[in-house]
């Protein structure tokens, strides 16, 4: 329970001169779900791509599973089982919701069809719309379809950024659950979350980053409501 | 409107021609948004495969045309692919790089062609079943070769429709285009598609230059003459959209039929060009977008 899955080492990423992350540490056990919290633009999202490779450190180590992807390109990270739904639920829009999933699966080549019927069993909305364009799906039906284009990949950690962003509250109630459920197979959670009560339902563990840097960390138990809303009012 | 339906078989074969030298631009511009200023030369390249295997290898004009549709795609395909490869490949989101790195590639291939075949144009004849015509009641006549060029469009077209909706590959294509990011987290190696993109995208240059060599002579210029007519077609098109690309290879034609049955060579390429200019103010994006739900 307690091998750690991914950790990550003295962190420093940025966009060009715009430097965003500072040293970051975190760890975060198999099967637990880490809860990464702060306000807007201070660095969340460039953790997550920095993570799932789609922005490179400065400085720093990724390791994941016990192998330093650092360097490694984003497919590779998915292909060993590291899967990201990367915010704003992000679709294949010219695709039908079935190819977006097909592909996804296809492309990491990490199981059978079974994988498909069990994210489309997770997310029941998604069967009638299987021919339909993602381009054309509403806001939750789209972040339904992020999270099981990143179930197919057959990952052992999950990394989602906002699924709840702008999504009708019954949906929200769905993803919730969704992530509960995940969690309870087994795969690792990373979440980036806005929604306080949410996160601290969800959350195994709670990082809290402010102005790229990490101002808080440690087990959700230990976190009383009063405390992580204070440090939410940073 | 009489004689814009004498000019219809005209410009019809006029699209086709556009189109053929415009599909692979839809690949390399549309899709992957890179300039390839020596696209007209990978056409270029095409034609002189089609002379090659005429003059140099001794096949008589059906066989050297049949043999030189695959083996002009599989030549400017590979041209194509070592120039991302080994150029390209770094400019990504250096436009104008870009365009002058090709565009200098464009000029080596011509001066190869020039050092290789001679500064003077040659002739691949077209075999004798492509050289007759047809006479329609009321007189307008079709040349088979014309027919020709417009049935090969068409089955590049129907070819690369199936390839991007219905392969694996050609899907993993569209979803690179469509978001690069999510492609590579979805477990696609987006490196090894923008090579495979090229390599096509390269490849129908040499199949529109095979086209090209029955209908006029072949030079060194041959691929240069086409590529801005090319471009436009790709941008009224809508960026990448392939309905679009063929809609307004397909109107350029036609357009320019009229236009010359009406006026001049020059004025009508005028005319053309300045209702390019009043259609693209009217809808910059093109003919075809991306249908989604959200606003960008």
């Amino acid at each position: 329970m307690n091998t750690p899955h991914l950790s990550i080492h003295g962190l420093h990423a940025g966009y060009g001169r715009a430097r965003v992350l500072f040293d970051i540490d975190l760890t975060i056990d198999t099967g637990t779900i880490a809860c990464v919290m702060g306000r807007n633009g201070v660095g969340k999202t460039t953790l997550l791509n920095t993570i799932a490779g789609l922005l490179t450190p400065t400085a720093g180590t990724i390791t994941h599973n016990g192998t330093d992807i650092t360097r490694h390109p984003p497919h590779t990270r998915t292909r060993n089982g590291l899967a990201y739904a990367p915010q704003g639920h992000a679709t294949f829009a010219p695709l039908t919701v079935a190819d977006n999933l097909h592909l996804a699966h296809r492309a990491t080549r990490r199981g059978g069809p079974e994988l498909i019927d069990a994210a489309l069993d997770r997310f029941p909305r998604l069967q009638p719309l299987l021919h339909r364009r993602a381009g054309l799906l509403s806001g939750g039906q789209a972040q339904q379809l992020a999270i099981a284009r990143a179930l197919v990949t057959d990952p052992t950690l999950l990394i989602l950024d906002e699924p709840t962003e702008g999504i009708q509250p019954s949906i929200v109630a769905e993803i919730e659950q969704a992530v509960t459920d995940i969690a309870a197979q087994g795969i690792t959670v990373l979440l980036v979350e806005q929604y306080l009560d949410l996160a601290l339902r969800l959350a195994d563990t709670v990082t809290v980053i402010d102005a790229g840097r990490i101002v808080h960390s440690g087990d959700r138990a230990d976190l009383t409501d009063d405390t992580a809303h204070a440090l939410m009012a940073i | 409107m009489d004689a814009l339906v004498n000019q219809l078989p005209t410009g019809l074969a006029i699209g086709a021609v556009l189109l053929l030298a415009a599909l692979g631009l839809n690949f390399t511009f549309g899709q992957m948004g890179v300039i390839n200023m020596a696209h007209g030369e990978f056409i270029m390249v095409g034609a002189y495969t089609a002379y090659v295997l005429h003059a140099w290898a001794g096949l008589d004009p059906t066989w050297s045309l049949i043999a030189a549709l695959p083996l002009a795609f599989t030549l400017t395909g590979t041209l194509g692919w070592l120039l991302e490869l080994g150029l390209i490949r770094h400019f990504y989101g250096r436009p104008l790089d870009t365009l002058l790195l090709t565009f200098g590639i464009g000029m080596i291939l011509q001066q190869a062609a020039r050092d290789t075949f001679g500064a003077p144009n040659v002739d691949v004849p077209a075999p004798g079943w492509l050289t007759d015509g047809t006479t329609l009641p009321g007189g307008i006549r079709l040349h088979h070769s014309r027919l020709f060029i417009l049935a090969l469009a068409l089955v590049c077209v129907l070819a690369i429709a199936h390839y991007l909706h219905r392969t694996h590959q050609g899907r993993q294509m569209r979803a690179v285009i469509h978001n690069r990011d999510l492609a590579g987290v979805s477990g696609i190696n987006t490196r090894k598609v923008d090579a495979t993109t090229f390599f096509i995208g390269s490849g129908l240059a040499g199949v529109a230059g095979v086209a090209l060599t029955l209908i006029g002579p072949t030079g060194p210029t041959l691929g240069a003459n086409y590529i801005v007519d090319a471009f436009l077609v790709v941008v009224i098109g809508g960026l990448g959209r392939l309905r679009g690309t063929v809609l307004a290879a397909f109107a350029l034609g036609i357009l320019n039929a009229t236009a010359q049955a009406w006026t001049d060579a020059s004025l009508a390429k005028l005319l053309v060009f300045a209702a390019i200019i009043a259609f693209l103010q009217a809808r910059p994006q093109g003919l075809f977008t991306v249908k989604t739900r959200a606003l960008t």
